[in-house]
């Protein structure tokens, strides 16, 4: 077989079949035929072809495509399609840390003016006992500038936003009730101001009328923090805690409150029925003709004593309760303070790095996991648009 | 010892003569191309469609395209004249198709060589037999032997223009001829 395709290959070339072989010779003859017999052009359309040729094919404007036609590549087109898939990932990839970042740095929504602050600490050390840090004054001007008018919200910790007990208790519509509350304060702050702040809190709380219960701080770079036992009156409450609250910035805030008037009208009646009954007992005593009959009103005007005094101590435990409100402050580490210096140590730095290229990765894989599956779509319509087309065309053969 | 490598000139002048004429896309070396492979192009066209009119616009539409893509030719991946081939059989068949005509090798050129009477009528004869003979293969035997004798192709650069292996193309081409030149002794 492949000699003969060579013999006839040496035919086509030499224009002669002469091979020995007359089976050889035939099929040489053959495709000299078939060669001489091929198709010759028309010499004018040679001439016109080679002329556009020699310009390069020019094409008439007529004809132009228009500019997105032209544009619009089978790369531009996925390209369109992928791309806003892309960027729908990574916004949304993005968005997501977002969220995660303003958690975190949802506690520090309170204080607008105290960022810049805080980290002055080393302008503010030497600040005289009493007087409040700039990064405190900055605050309190801060809530001053804003009306400070902050939200009211019973129960529940709320990260970042003051909450204060309302004015009028926990029944509305009554009058003189008898409240007592207990509110929990959560402040954050650099460790080089929590001894300021400790400080302020002392302030504050005396300003107020108010005292010191215990107080616990520690500055020292492992595990600072501070815990302060305060009661407050509670007509001074609202402002003491506005007051509070612009020293730093508010993790949580929690308040309790419990209706005690029954307790305290409760009491009240009985120390008023037991006096009543002193004095009846008094009034008897002076009109007893008998030494049994004195010592006998003796012996229960002592038991009508101890129950005055047992209920005047109730009363004055439960005024107590209600004309001072518990406040308990905890003084927290701001996260992601290390105490150092502003712009953090090479350790801090090489960690920042690492999670940013975590992050970065992170967002590449996800775009990767919309591109991949796509672009693969697109690889496989391609290729089998490819067969298609070729099988259509061979078909024209068939 | 001597160290000194000796130069080899064939490696040279292999590699000269295995750059294409289009290898610097310019239009110069385009016009090249087409002086060289213009009447095969079209003859193989022709043989194809089995119009003149159509063949000449197949074949303007094919250098053309070729034109445009120039720059898309890789030496590597077969010789210039098997790439353009591929251009025009693809723009002969989306034409068929178009037309929805069948593939038929044209049987009636011109005659542009005088001849004796003689040489005249045993030619005449010669083509008859051979345009008979051309009638009883299908489309893609005839595809393959314009490819061959219109277009003057080698059995490679066939293999290129098909997609198949040379050896393949080689065998399908000693089939066809063999099944025509059978079918002229019928």
């Amino acid at each position: 077989m492949s000699d003969q395709l060579a013999a006839i290959d040496d035919a086509l070339e030499t224009g002669a079949a002469d091979h020995h072989d007359p089976l050889t010779r035939e099929l040489q003859e053959l495709a000299l035929a078939l060669q001489a017999d091929a198709p010759e052009p028309d010499a004018g359309f040679e001439r016109e072809l080679r002329g556009r040729v020699e310009r390069g094919f020019p094409k008439p404007a007529s004809s132009r495509r228009p500019l997105w036609r032209r544009m619009m590549t089978p790369a531009f087109a996925t390209g369109l399609v992928v791309l806003p898939l892309v960027l729908i990932v990574v916004v949304a990839g993005g968005g997501g840390q977002s969220d995660d970042g303003g958690g975190g740095g949802g506690g520090g929504g309170g204080s607008v003016a105290a960022e810049s602050g805080g980290h002055d600490s080393g302008a503010t050390a030497g600040a005289g006992r009493g007087a409040a840090p700039p990064a405190v004054e900055a605050r309190q001007q801060a809530l001053a500038r804003a009306g400070a008018q902050p939200e009211l919200e019973s129960g529940g910790g709320s990260a970042g936003r003051l909450v204060l007990p309302p004015d009028d208790g926990f029944a509305p519509g009554q009058r003189n009730r008898k409240i007592e509350r207990s509110i929990g304060l959560e402040l954050e702050m650099p460790v080089d101001e929590m001894a300021q702040v400790a400080e302020q809190v002392t302030t504050v709380t005396n300003r107020h009328g108010g005292f010191v219960l215990s107080s616990s701080v520690s500055t020292g770079e492992d595990g600072a923090g501070g815990d302060f036992q305060l009661r407050i009156p509670a007509t001074e409450l609202r402002p003491a805690l506005r007051d509070l609250a612009a020293l730093a910035d508010v993790r949580t805030q929690t308040q309790t409150g419990r209706d005690v008037t029954r307790q305290h009208v409760t009491a009240k009646d009985r120390l008023q029925a037991a006096r009543a009954e002193r004095r009846s007992l008094l009034r008897r005593l002076e009109l007893a003709t008998t030494d049994e009959e004195a010592e006998a009103i003796r012996r229960r005007l002592d038991i009508v004593a101890g129950e005055i005094n047992g209920l005047r101590s109730q009363l004055r435990s439960l005024r107590l309760r209600t004309d001072y409100a518990v406040v308990t402050v905890t003084l927290l580490r701001k996260d992601g303070d290390q105490g150092g210096a502003v712009g953090g140590s090479f350790d801090d730095a090489l960690g920042d790095a690492g999670d940013l290229l975590v992050g970065v990765a992170g967002l590449i894989v996800r775009a990767l996991a919309v591109a991949l599956p796509l672009g693969l779509i697109a690889l496989l319509g391609w290729l089998a648009g490819r067969v298609v087309r070729r099988r259509q065309r061979e078909s024209a053969l068939a | 010892m001597d160290t000194t490598p000796a130069r080899s000139y064939d490696v040279t002048e292999a590699l000269v003569e295995s750059v294409p004429l289009v290898a610097s896309a310019d239009s110069e070396g385009f016009a090249e191309l087409y002086e060289r492979a213009f009447p095969r192009v079209y003859a193989y066209v022709a043989s194809l469609l089995r119009d003149r009119a159509a063949a000449e616009d197949v074949t303007s539409q094919a250098f053309e395209r070729a034109y445009r893509k120039r720059r898309s030719y890789r030496p590597a991946r077969g010789s210039i004249d098997a790439w353009l081939f591929r251009i025009a059989r693809n723009a002969a068949l989306d034409e068929l198709r178009k037309r929805k005509r069948r593939a038929v090798l044209e049987v009636d050129p011109e005659d542009t060589v005088s001849r004796t009477p003689e040489d005249h009528a045993e030619l005449a004869v010669r083509r008859e037999t051979v345009r008979a003979a051309l009638a009883s293969l299908d489309g893609q035997e005839r595809d393959l032997i314009a490819l061959k004798f219109a277009g003057g192709l080698s059995n490679a650069e066939i293999a290129r223009v098909l997609g198949m292996s040379e050896s393949n193309a080689g065998t399908r081409m000693h089939r066809t001829i063999t099944k025509l030149r059978e079918a002229c002794h019928e």
